[in-house]
């Protein structure tokens, strides 16, 4: 009988996890297990929760890993020293960005400081124009200069990022060997080999946090991997990207930050292959941890994958742009740990700041003070102080009062008005952003199924979907380390933005196709260069468009070879995607700004077995009964069924809470429930068929 | 129901309608100005027109939505139906700015009433009149800047008066692109009001409007509180203008009251440097909300306290028909100087002078890629002037636009056909202080076809960006063209000047003002100045007596 066996490493903050999936004609086995992640040498604790799990490394036939080592060193501003090149007269493009003041009655606005400071940013003479032509010839006769300067100040990583790169590379292909010529040990990163899109603040800020970044990820991967190596792992891991797919650990090496959302992007992809299982292509995917909920979108099976990425953006701050493919999605700071207060005039608030996992909700009795969604949960019987994060916590009941009832006592109500107030201002906050994914942009949410994730996915998923509306309410098997089952779905992935412009009058196609047979062509070589069968290579192919004189686009997906034949169907399209989004069309002319083609090839992708459906009779599952204060609904006497025992088959219904160690799931009392093939929790609202 | 929470919840809900509404126009919307610089704003007001919540996008425009809708109702009285939309943009008949600015209402009923209205305005490209782009320093009367909307049916009961729509798009020289924007806008106000009565039906249209009560209410407390703890007495100041007037205002604050007295300035402009009385209102309120709450959304409550004294035929309150176009120089001014006449007393609410100019600049021609006619619009960005702690910010825009994005050089050079030969931090001198003030801009376009034209009106370009304590002012605004010829013009307002192949439009906006004595600096900041080439070695010693 053979067995493959496939593994699946997140290193998180706090904790890095591990999901191992055996599949033989016997059926699946799956293992999971956490242990600390092990500042700075993370290698450690990776080989910790593998030794922990039960895991031989010269066993695993296929393994992913994810990180958040990218996200982490730039927010928390633990890069290398940048030196800038870029294009004589735009020195200063970096710290001028885009002006704006999203903060815009606050006159003591703090612009974001740019990452490399004015001293170490270089300008080399030479201009494209926008069709890529050469206006300016390129002089490389500054650069032993710049290069001394850059190594005498302490540079440790170089960008490279000039006008127009996007239309034709060559200057920054001819600046960037010139570098490497007179500094061969330096890590030097030109924005072509990130981006192909327009927008020069946005691009040099994506080539420069990428330099940032560079050493620091490289010389974690390369330990990861010699670690792993010498433990006899046969094959290198992949690794998650933001575009939901896998990749290289090399390619990841050379520009790691790809990885920026690797973690939010794993789930999402869970999500959208879930669906496929289920048959539910059409999700709502919401995942809620600790500190943040984030949502996303998936149509017809497929993740929406952009390019407009910030870090640290909000109402207070204009952030920073990091153009690289990532997955389309919305996060709030949301999460169980998110601190409930009272502003000045007795307005409830719920996050954005957290209680972390020090001190925690008040209820973990490590010296936390202020009440969390997690402690009006426990309040509300929603999750079961007896059985506070899998047993693993006595809940301090007496410091969740104290802390709710500092709430209440600001609003002038009870304590268990307080707890209703806060799980109601959280889930509202929480349905707000689903909206931002979904009707927002034109999508019915009576048309999607909810998938809920994350610790606390569930606990908030059945409200959110009845204020929604949605299909269904889908908690997934292991939804507490669903990320990690997601990675394991994977593909390997590469998502090419090119800008390019096209009208699509007759005669257009030709010139439309090239561009996508050039993507396509690099794409193979890339894949080809890597040891991957090119017949397991697969392209989907969007076009970027809009109404002439617009600027932003919609994509549109296009089937098959474009050709002059096939445009009246492609702007047919449009018109339709856009008046769906945007509730109108016009008779102006369309064109094209540019392609987005993803190229991608399964890679030790995991099949799921079904097992087959039993009796519907759960109560074998019960626990017991205890009263849960639904908020809206009020106090209801709930089943508990113990997570851990549902089987395939088995259904019940609502008021009830399902227990498992890393979850609760809240089902509310005209809910129905049913347990799949897999072992997800399908939960149908109130009146549905 | 209607407890706390609920009205909480649909509070936030306004919130993000108002968000969407944005976005959606943004997305849509056809001309650079409103997709990339953003010169737009949404909002929702309650039934009698006050503003409730307001998106993203410019201060200048949260203040100028509920006065358009409180024109319509007064005009239009019974006769608004459900789905009807509204337009107007004259600035005596609801529009506040100037005839470029667009602004549409649509109604939003429940059980046959109005409980609510959502709204937008946009800067559209060209509305006709005497010069492309509609703006010109030459106009005298208001008819030389376009086509008048005076508050009038759009769409009627959800069909499109076709009369209407062509009047207003064969006025324009652009009319594929103001079109493209009135259909952006149109979808904005129509998401906004569908969501509107999902929340009313879900929650009952008395809590609804009882949500939008409170959460003015609550606007005002916030205001009142913050009030409370302003210095009382009456604050004046008089000060002169780049073009040799003087403007005066005084401000009494009081426990509950906050008056802003602009009656004493000069006559209205004969030309076209003037301000309604609604714009002037507006720039007060901006400010008031900056020295009072800038943390909570905005709101009719937030500004309660406030009053404004203005007297007819002046400059702030001009008269039908006088001319507007440049409306935003004068309200700046205005802005700027209840600002000045402030800080002094609250110099933790309110930092030194910054460029506080929106350095309009037009420059238009004929693309020699495409043979399409293009126009520039664009506000700039420049320096922010110092507080006590922190150096000013460098190039961001004036007090008068927000979540407005500047357009990168490689958008530019490929939708108007012109090279961008530099965009740079301004070095001149200017701004230093303890804490210096953020650098202004240097913006070059090398022109590539003859026949182009560049239009523009700066202010503080002769009085420069007040400084505190004893720092320096701030350097200035001005362009400068580069002729092919060889000569070096210099302009702070200029209309319809020709430009041919090879012509440079340079672009200079204004360091932000310092706060507090240069000679206090630290020198490791002054080290660090002259490492990044913001000073010289020789100004670091006039300026910061600085010693090597």
């Amino acid at each position: 009988m053979t067995t493959t066996k496939r593994i699946a490493t997140d290193v998180g903050g706090t904790f890095t996890d591990l999901v191992a999936i055996e599949t033989s004609s016997a059926g699946m086995k799956i293992t999971t297990a956490k242990s600390d992640t092990t500042p700075p040498d993370f290698e450690t604790g990776v080989l910790n929760v593998m030794a922990k799990g039960g895991i031989d490394p010269k066993e695993v036939d296929f393994m992913v890993h994810g990180t958040t080592v990218v996200i982490n060193a730039l927010t928390e501003r633990k890069g290398v020293t940048v030196g800038l090149i870029t294009t004589e007269g735009f020195r200063d493009t970096l710290e001028i960005a885009r002006g704006n003041r999203p903060d815009f009655f606050n006159l003591h606005y703090e612009k974001p400081q740019p990452f490399v400071p004015r001293y170490l940013r270089a300008e080399v003479p030479g201009r494209m124009t926008y069709l890529g032509a050469e206006r300016i010839p390129l002089d490389l006769g500054g650069l032993v200069d710049i290069v001394e300067h850059f190594h005498a100040e302490g540079v440790q990583a170089i960008a490279i990022s000039l006008l127009h790169s996007y239309a034709n590379t060559r200057h920054e292909e001819a600046v960037l060997k010139e570098v490497q010529r007179l500094w061969p040990e330096a890590s030097v990163v030109a924005s072509h080999q990130i981006t192909r899109e327009w927008r020069e603040y946005e691009r040099s800020n994506t080539a420069v946090l990428s330099a940032y970044v560079q050493p620091v990820a490289a010389r974690y991967l390369g330990n990861l991997d010699e670690s792993l190596r010498e433990q006899g792992l046969p094959q290198s891991p992949y690794i998650m990207q933001s575009n939901c797919g896998v990749d290289s650990l090399a390619a990841t090496s050379a520009v790691p930050i790809t990885m920026v959302e690797s973690g939010p992007a794993s789930g999402f992809w869970g999500a959208a292959e879930l669906g496929k299982l289920i048959d539910e292509p059409d999700i709502l995917a919401l995942d809620i941890g600790g500190t943040t909920a984030k949502c996303s979108l998936i149509e017809g099976g497929e993740v929406r994958i952009m390019t407009d990425y910030w870090i640290e953006r909000s109402r207070k701050s204009a952030g920073y742009p990091i153009m690289v493919p990532v997955v389309d999605l919305v996060e709030i700071g949301n999460g169980g740990g998110s601190i409930a207060w009272v502003d000045d005039f007795e307005k409830l608030h719920v996050g954005p700041q957290s209680a972390g996992a020090l001190p925690g909700p008040a209820a973990y009795g490590k010296g936390g003070t202020r009440a969390t969604t997690t402690d009006a949960n426990l309040w509300l019987g929603r999750i079961n102080k007896d059985f506070f994060c899998g047993g693993a916590i006595d809940a301090d009941m007496e410091s969740a009062k104290t802390a709710l009832s500092g709430v209440g006592d600001k609003l002038g109500v009870s304590v268990d008005e307080a707890a209703q107030g806060i799980v109601r201002i959280a889930n509202n906050n929480m349905v707000n952003a689903l909206k931002l994914v979904s009707l927002n942009r034109g999508h019915d949410t009576r048309d999607f199924t909810l998938l809920a994730f994350g610790g606390g996915g569930a606990m908030h998923a059945v409200a959110l979907g009845q204020e929604l509306q949605v299909k269904k309410v889908v908690v997934p098997a292991a939804a507490s380390v669903f990320s990690a089952w997601g990675m394991m779905m994977s593909d390997l992935r590469r998502d090419y933005f090119v800008t390019q412009l096209a009208d699509l009058s007759d005669g257009a196609a030709e010139g439309i196709e090239a561009v996508f047979a050039k993507a396509e062509g690099e794409a193979r070589d890339t894949f080809k260069a890597e040891g991957v069968d090119p017949a397991k290579l697969t392209f989907l192919r969007y076009g970027k468009f809009r109404y002439q004189n617009q600027e932003h686009t919609t994509e549109v997906l296009l089937d098959g070879v474009v050709t002059n034949a096939a445009l009246t169907k492609i702007a047919a399209d449009f018109h339709e995607a856009y008046e769906r989004e945007y509730t109108y069309r016009l008779e102006a002319p369309v064109e094209m700004v540019g392609i987005h083609l993803v190229a991608r090839a399964e890679v030790g992708k995991l099949e799921m077995i079904p097992a087959p459906l039993g009796d519907p009779d759960a109560s074998a599952a019960i626990k017991g009964t205890r009263d849960v204060d639904y908020a809206l609904e009020g106090k209801h006497p709930a089943t508990i069924y113990d997570g851990e025992k549902l089987r395939a088959g088995m259904a019940f219904n609502g008021p009830a809470i399902i227990e498992d160690p890393g979850t609760t799931v809240v089902i509310h009392p005209s809910n129905t429930v049913s347990v799949d093939a897999y072992g997800n929790i399908h939960i149908l609202l109130e009146g549905q068929p | 129901m209607s407890d706390q929470i609920t009205l909480e919840i649909i509070q936030n809900s306004l919130q993000a309608t108002a968000d969407e509404m944005f976005a959606a126009m943004r997305k849509t919307a056809m001309s650079s100005i409103i997709y990339e610089v953003l010169d737009m704003g949404t909002g929702i007001t309650d039934a009698e027109g006050r503003i409730a919540s307001s998106g993203a996008g410019i201060p200048a425009f949260i203040g100028v939505l509920d006065k358009s809708v409180q024109f319509i109702l007064s005009k239009f009285g019974d006769d608004i139906r459900p789905n009807d939309v509204f337009i107007t943009n004259d600035p005596w008949h609801g529009g506040v700015t100037h005839l470029n600015d667009l602004v549409l209402a649509m109604p939003v009923f429940a059980d046959g009433a109005i409980i609510a209205w959502t709204a937008n305005i946009a800067h559209n490209s060209d509305v006709g009149g005497m010069a492309p782009g509609s703006l010109s320093g030459d106009a005298t009367e208001i008819f030389q800047e376009g086509l008048r909307l005076p508050a009038v049916k759009l769409i009627r009961e959800g069909v499109t008066d076709q009369a209407v729509m062509d009047i207003i798009t064969c006025n324009s020289r652009m009319p594929d692109f103001l079109l493209g924007d009135v259909w952006a806008a149109i979808a904005a106000v129509r998401i906004g009001a569908k969501r509107l009565e999902d929340l009313s039906d879900k929650y009952t249209p008395i809590t609804f409007k009882a949500a939008m009560e409170s959460f003015m209410d609550f606007g005002e407390k916030t205001a009142l509180a913050e009030l409370a703890k302003l210095p009382k007495g009456t604050f004046e100041l008089s000060e002169p203008q780049d073009d040799g007037r003087t403007y005066n205002v005084k401000v009494t604050i009081t426990e509950d009251e906050f008056i802003v007295d602009l009656r004493d300035n000069p006559a209205q402009d004969p030309a076209c440097t003037n301000t309604s009385r609604d714009g002037t209102i507006v720039c007060a309120q901006m400010l008031f909300k900056s020295v009072t709450d800038p943390e909570t959304p905005a709101n009719e409550g937030s500004f309660r306290p406030l009053k404004v004294l203005t007297t007819d035929g002046t400059v702030f309150h001009a008269q039908e028909p006088a001319a507007i176009g440049f409306y935003f120089e004068t309200e700046v001014r205005v802005y700027d100087l209840i600002w000045r006449c402030l800080a002094p007393y609250v110099p933790e609410r309110l930092p030194a002078g910054h460029f506080s100019s929106i350095c309009g600049t037009f420059v238009g021609g004929i693309h020699p890629d495409t043979g399409r006619q293009y126009t520039i619009i664009e506000p700039q960005i420049g320096g922010w002037g110092a507080w006590n702690g922190r150096d000013g910010n460098p190039c961001i825009f004036s007090g008068f636009h927000g979540e407005t994005y500047n357009t990168p050089a490689e958008i530019s050079e490929a939708r108007n056909g012109l090279y961008v030969d530099k965009m740079a931090l301004n070095t001149a001198p200017g701004g230093e202080g303890e804490f210096n003030g953020g650098r202004g801009l240097v913006l070059e376009y090398r022109i590539r076809t003859q026949d182009g034209f560049l239009t523009a009106g700066y202010t503080r370009s002769v009085v420069k960006p007040w400084s505190l304590d004893g720092a320096k002012e701030g350097s200035g605004n001005f362009i400068e063209v580069d002729t092919v010829a060889g000569g070096r013009e210099h302009y702070a307002f200029v209309s319809g000047l020709g430009l041919t192949t090879d012509d440079v439009v340079r672009v200079i906006t204004s360091s932000g003002a310092g706060f507090g004595d240069p000679k206090k600096r630290d020198p490791k900041s002054v080290k660090m100045d002259i490492k990044n080439g913001f000073l010289t070695p020789e100004r670091a010693r006039e300026v910061h007596g600085y010693k090597e």
